[in-house]
């Protein structure tokens, strides 16, 4: 009876382990294609990362937008990232999803607003970095059942799921009213969730990858020092 | 012991028809841009100052759901009207009518006309949407007439432009989010939509184009507001009220009341008129 218990925990702890081993597995392709970069950065001017929010079925996550912002700004304090929320507030309605410019020839219409223009050129907004794309779980596979009696309660069972992340910055200088490159970064990985009494969810870190992945491309972009 | 198995059971009975209910609220931003040089009066009825939305559950894995938006929509509407134009007039009663009437352009009265939504339960997709249409209509101020019970109406034929502006606002599922919490966050949404949408296209209307070259062409005006006392403002025209109907507004308190009805049947001179 215990050997039987005893074989029973070593199976769990073997699929565990495995899962360990096999979890956190992140696959990343990053392409990009820059031009004009500022050799010298970008000194006190301020860059604004915003993401895509007009397609039917999906918004580029506000998170995500965020993780990129703090990417690069970790990585270089020296850039002064405008938080999207409060750019989008500060400049409605000309930033919604419905009026937001699809071309950079577009900015022209909006600077012909004298209070836009003017409050664009306190901001020193110098390049406008659109993101567009989103995170996906795909297929999943296993089972799980868990029960409660009276003293004891446990889960015992088995799932697995993907992650997909499909990201494009589109990067626009402010100055010239044109598009100076493109970044994207495409991350697919596996995620387990093995339960012995207690479920251990081992997240693979998709949408952390593809931030992190963006974000060093846009910094060695914005960056003098990268 | 088994007076807590069966409250349990009741409780999980209970938890799948439960109602829900959101009232809408949201920090909204004041428009960025150059008010036109106008004065518009704003009625918002009681219907749309007080909207609510009611969908009764299909079945017992639904639940009712009842969303009021009322206050977020004059809230909301408030910032976009005083960020559109250099000054914005409520109009709630007569006597407002009666002593700012001769300086305002045009009255703007919002209408909702649909409101649909739709949860993750409903359609398996893991995305929250609400979706509005809004009937706005533009009338001169001599539009506006009083009933005896002091309720303001519009006679409908006198408008200077009616247009209809649609609405859309998604939010997609969250982690540690209610069903309540998505369906306010689309809301706000739409609600910022709806201000976009009406915003960009204003002045694009031929109806409203050619009332504001009217009002650009306009001689200057002298700045004097209308008389005060009881005959009716000159810039008021009193078509379509009865002498009975004015003077039950002379005896009004000022106040006006939203909730009775509108034009008396037995009065054919106000079977046209919309109550506000």
């Amino acid at each position: 009876m215990i050997r039987g218990r005893l074989r029973c925990l070593m199976r769990g702890a073997g699929i565990f382990l495995s899962a360990l081993w096999l979890g956190g597995c992140v696959s990343a392709t990053v392409d990009e294609m820059t031009y004009n970069e500022p050799v010298a950065g970008i000194g006190e001017s301020s860059v604004v990362i915003l993401g895509r929010r007009h397609a039917p079925d999906y918004d580029t996550e506000f998170d995500f937008i965020e993780c990129i912002g703090d990417h690069i700004h970790s990585g270089d304090p020296s850039i002064d990232v405008i938080n999207e929320i409060a750019f989008i507030n500060e400049f409605y309605p000309w930033f919604e999803p419905r009026t937001a410019p699809m071309q950079p020839q577009s900015i022209d219409r909006l600077l012909d607003m004298p209070m836009v223009a003017e409050r664009f050129a306190e901001m020193k907004l110098e390049y406008m970095i659109w993101i567009d794309g989103r995170t996906v779980d795909t297929d999943s596979v296993g089972s799980m059942s868990c029960g409660i009696g009276p003293g004891v309660a446990g889960c015992f069972g088995f799932g697995t799921w993907g992650t997909e992340s499909e990201y494009e910055a589109t990067i626009w200088d402010f100055t010239d009213k044109v598009e100076v490159g493109k970044v994207s970064a495409n991350t697919s990985g596996q995620s387990y969730m093995p339960a012995v009494i207690v479920p251990i969810p081992i997240i693979a870190p998709v949408q952390g990858t593809a931030c992190d992945s963006l974000g060093d491309q846009l910094l060695e972009y914005l960056s003098a020092h990268h | 012991m088994r007076r807590w198995l069966l409250l349990l059971c009741l409780t999980l009975l209970g938890a799948g028809c439960a109602s829900k209910q959101v009232v809408v609220e949201g920090n909204f931003p004041t428009p960025l841009m150059d008010p036109l040089p106008i004065t518009v009066g704003v009625i918002y009825p009681q219907a749309f100052a007080e909207h609510e939305f009611f969908d009764e559950a299909k079945g017992r894995a639904e639940s009712d759901w009842l969303v009021k938006t009322g206050e977020a929509q004059v809230e909301f509407w408030d910032k976009v009207f005083n960020g559109m134009f250099a000054e914005v007039v409520h109009i709630r009663d007569w006597q407002t009518v009666q002593t700012r009437g001769g300086g305002i352009d045009g009255v703007i009265i919002p209408a909702i006309s649909d409101l649909q939504y739709t949860i993750p339960t409903h359609t398996n997709v893991k995305i929250y949407e609400i979706w509005m249409r809004y009937d706005f209509r533009l009338v001169d101020i001599s539009a506006i007439h009083l009933q005896e019970d002091g309720a303001l109406t519009v006679n409908p034929d006198e408008r200077l432009a009616a247009w209809p502006i649609t609405a859309y606002g998604k939010t997609p599922t969250a982690f540690l989010q209610t069903d309540e919490e998505a369906v306010n966050l689309a809301a706000v949404v739409a609600l910022r939509d709806a201000g976009a949408h009406f915003i960009t296209t204003f002045g694009a209307m031929p109806d409203i184009a050619a009332w504001l070259d009217d009002i650009a062409n306009e001689p200057p005006d002298d700045g004097e507001a209308p008389a005060q006392n009881d005959e009716p403002a000159p810039t008021i025209p009193d078509e379509g009220v009865s002498p009975e109907a004015t003077k039950g507004s002379e005896e009004a308190d000022g106040t006006i009341d939203m909730s009775t009805a509108g034009a008396s049947p037995a009065d054919p001179a106000m079977a046209t008129e919309h109550t506000l």
